[in-house]
């Protein structure tokens, strides 16, 4: 081999990784090609036939035909163990004790990264790259995250829980490509996978289908419900009526709560304690204020109180709010009400150049 | 053949003898008749497959009736097992088979046949004591193999089988990894079926054998034309069952010439070892010749393969599967081995073809990448 650095591609088996893979070796890279196996379908269930998905034989064979047209290694390294234990438990507890988690968010904070950085270690690669749609800038020594040029496409929302220090070994080679350029490169490669559909799904959960998934996989755990009915309340604590059990919702949702009333209901609070939901009209849904917990900084010199723009949803919106520390406990106090704050999704904070600054984990006040 | 990356990963699959392609060919080329049809055509290729059996036969102790031609290994296994055990059998096993024994009996564990599965002792080798007294009333059949397929060890199937005969009991053997490595006498012994493989002794991929002694009943598991006296129905490929006995032929008549040269081989390997700061342990006792499991006491197995493959040396790892997992090595775990060592430990296997430098490249690169 000779003496270019070398390059671990996260290769998913999608077209975005095959590009990403493509522009490394553009920019004079070593690469090799890895696909992290995560979970096998034994484990997980779900619809069995559809092959879009990471993790699925045939989009690691994708990963596999792509790495061989661009004359790299390919090798699938196996992190179910760990994927497991950090993701997959986490979603099932969040979903039963009545939040509404991120697992790729989870994944990247807790797995993909540390461990990919292990791997390249252990390979002898200086740096790794995944097809994410964001950009790492380096400034005065500093590397930091921004948003992606494809704004319908930006990824940077689930990338703010990644160790700080493994930045400046990482390389986004997409964010300055709009995915309509991706797969244009990709036809024009010839790529395998060139059209292969976007995945939208959790990719453990290929079904798509998670209450089933939390059925299957927290049997035990969700037994004593029995399919048994759960309680509605109103904002008072009333009872008004029957559901199909808490798990079974996320807030914000407003199908399958299964009353008339003249405005339409949401759901507003889940409590797991006793399998019940609390509904109330779209207007009591917006909050100016959440708890956050877990907060990954990806700059060090910020000092609170700090004003910045927060998202508070995958594709959400921009929206000003004031970052302070009250009784070692991180707010959030947004300029405008929000909708739907849900505990257990991410917060995700920018400047004003759409600069990444950190994130955290939405908790109840 | 294979001189630009150095394989040394023969107990996963032997590449092809050049002679033995070429004979491929040319049935291939010249041949096309159905074996089952009537006419001159048919009946060429039907002699193709029953002058292989003869000579398969021949070279296994056995009678040309007693030989069933199937699709390879682990459909030997399936009809070996699937074909004998029935509702209420005990059936008995060791915990380090192969998957096409150990899911086979995970299968029919399902189907109320009760197992009994036996640890190999920490040498990798199963104890003649453990199988028998694992026998019961209700016991039909046991099923060792000759050798392991991530250790290479051997066991006692002989007197195994002599065991089974005085209990009256069917005996199995999966010994893809032993036939073509070693001479074997099936008549003289009271082994009742035998697996084989092609491509474990420098046959084609894709065929294989079982051996089934004259007397014993075996039910199909699949129905059709007939073919193999309706134990492997299917029309036949003349091409690769010659080649098969081709194979067989070669790596038996060889046989003291290969052996000696690979053990020539393993000694050096061991001896260009001793003389680096590598640590290191071989696993097992009695094991095949050039078959070396060995423990890198401060390397994970995995990263080993992973970074000998970049420097286009091939060896093997844990118990690989189509699904791309890679975990530490099953038959090392029911020795007794601690997960931890075991996931430090690699399979390294030679084949005939392994020169003197291909050793010490494969030394200097181990020495390179442990440090």
């Amino acid at each position: 081999m000779s003496s270019k650095p070398t390059v671990l591609v996260a290769m998913s088996g999608g077209v975005d990784s095959a590009v990403a893979l493509l522009k490394i070796i553009e920019m004079g890279y070593n690469a090799i090609g890895v696909t992290m196996k995560l979970w096998e379908y034994k484990q997980v269930g779900g619809n069995v036939l559809k092959d879009t998905n990471c993790c699925a034989i045939e989009s690691i064979n994708n990963a596999k035909l792509v790495c061989e047209r661009l004359g790299v290694p390919h090798y699938t390294i196996d992190f179910t163990d760990d994927f497991k234990e950090k993701v997959i438990d986490n979603f099932v507890d969040e979903y039963l004790s009545g939040r509404t988690p991120n697992p790729c968010v989870r994944c990247n904070s807790y797995v993909k990264w540390d461990t990919f950085i292990e791997q390249a270690d252990k390979l002898g690669a200086t740096y790794i790259a995944t097809g994410h749609y964001a950009i790492i800038k380096q400034e005065n020594n500093e590397y930091h995250i921004k948003k992606g040029k494809d704004e319908h496409k930006d990824q940077s929302y689930v990338l703010w829980g990644i160790p700080k220090e493994t930045l400046s070994r990482t390389i986004l080679p997409l964010g300055d490509l709009t995915k309509k350029e991706v797969r244009d490169i990709a036809r024009k490669n010839n790529f395998e996978n060139a059209d292969t559909p976007e995945s939208m799904e959790i990719c453990f959960i290929p079904d798509n289908d998670y209450k089933r998934f939390i059925r299957e996989y927290a049997k035990d755990d969700i037994d004593h419900l029995n399919g048994e009915k759960g309680k509605t309340l109103n904002e008072k604590g009333e009872e008004i009526g029957l559901n199909d059990g808490y798990v079974n919702y996320t807030i914000g949702q407003r199908k399958g709560i299964g009353l008339s009333n003249p405005d339409p209901l949401y759901v507003k609070k889940i409590n797991a304690k006793d399998n019940s939901i609390t509904v109330a009209d779209k207007k009591s849904l917006f909050s100016k204020t959440c708890k956050i917990s877990n907060i990954n900084w990806l700059d060090d010199k910020l000092k609170l109180p700090l004003s910045v723009l927060a998202q508070i949803r995958y594709n959400g919106t921009l929206s000003k709010a004031i970052l302070s520390n009250e009784k070692n406990k991180i707010h959030a106090e947004f300029n405008e009400p929000q909708l739907a704050i849900t505990p257990g999704q991410s917060i995700v904070f920018y400047n004003d150049n759409q600069r990444l600054l950190g994130g955290g984990i939405i908790e109840y006040e | 053949m294979i001189k630009e990356n150095l394989y040394f990963d023969i107990a996963a699959t032997t590449p092809l003898n050049l002679d033995v392609a070429n004979h491929i060919n040319e049935i291939n080329k010249t041949t096309y008749g159905n074996p089952s049809s009537i006419h001159q055509i048919g009946q060429k290729a039907h002699n193709i497959i029953e002058r292989a059996r003869k000579k398969i036969s021949n070279l296994l102790g056995c009678k040309e009736s007693e030989i069933y031609f199937t699709s390879g290994g682990s459909e030997s296994n399936n009809i070996a097992l699937r074909g004998i055990l029935k509702k209420g059998d005990h059936f008995i096993t060791s915990s380090y088979e192969h998957p096409a024994i150990l899911d086979v009996a995970k299968h029919l564990e399902q189907n109320n046949i009760s197992v009994s599965y036996i640890n190999p002792d920490s040498n990798g080798i199963i104890n003649i004591k453990d199988v028998k007294n694992a026998i019961n009333e209700n016991t039909k059949l046991v099923s060792i193999m000759y050798a392991n397929n991530e250790l290479g060890t051997i066991n006692p199937i002989k007197e195994i089988s002599e065991i089974c005969n005085t209990n009256n009991i069917f005996m199995h053997t999966d010994a893809v990894q032993y036939i073509g490595k070693n001479t074997i006498d099936l008549n003289a012994t009271n082994i009742d079926m035998v697996s084989i493989g092609a491509h474990k002794f420098y046959g084609p991929k894709g065929v294989g054998a079982l051996y089934i002694k004259n007397g014993v009943t075996v039910n199909p598991l699949l129905i059709g034309g007939g073919q193999e006296k309706g134990i492997s129905p299917g029309t036949e490929n003349p091409a690769l069952i010659s080649g098969m006995a081709y194979a067989l032929e070669l790596s038996l008549s060889k046989l003291e010439k290969n052996s000696q040269h690979i053990s020539e081989m393993e000694q050096l390997f061991v001896s260009l070892l001793d003389n680096t700061k590598i640590k290191y342990k071989i696993n097992g006792q009695n094991r095949l010749k050039g078959f070396i499991n060995i423990t890198f006491f401060d390397y994970d197995g995995y990263s080993l393969l992973l970074n000998l493959d970049m420097n286009n040396i091939a060896i093997s790892y844990g118990s690989a599967c189509s699904s791309g997992s890679a975990k530490a090595s099953n038959a090392l775990l029911v020795t007794g081995m601690d997960e931890k060592i075991a996931k430090n430990s690699v399979r390294i296997s030679i084949g005939n073809f392994i020169t003197d430098n291909d050793i010490r490249q494969l030394v200097t690169t181990l020495e390179k990448i442990i440090k």
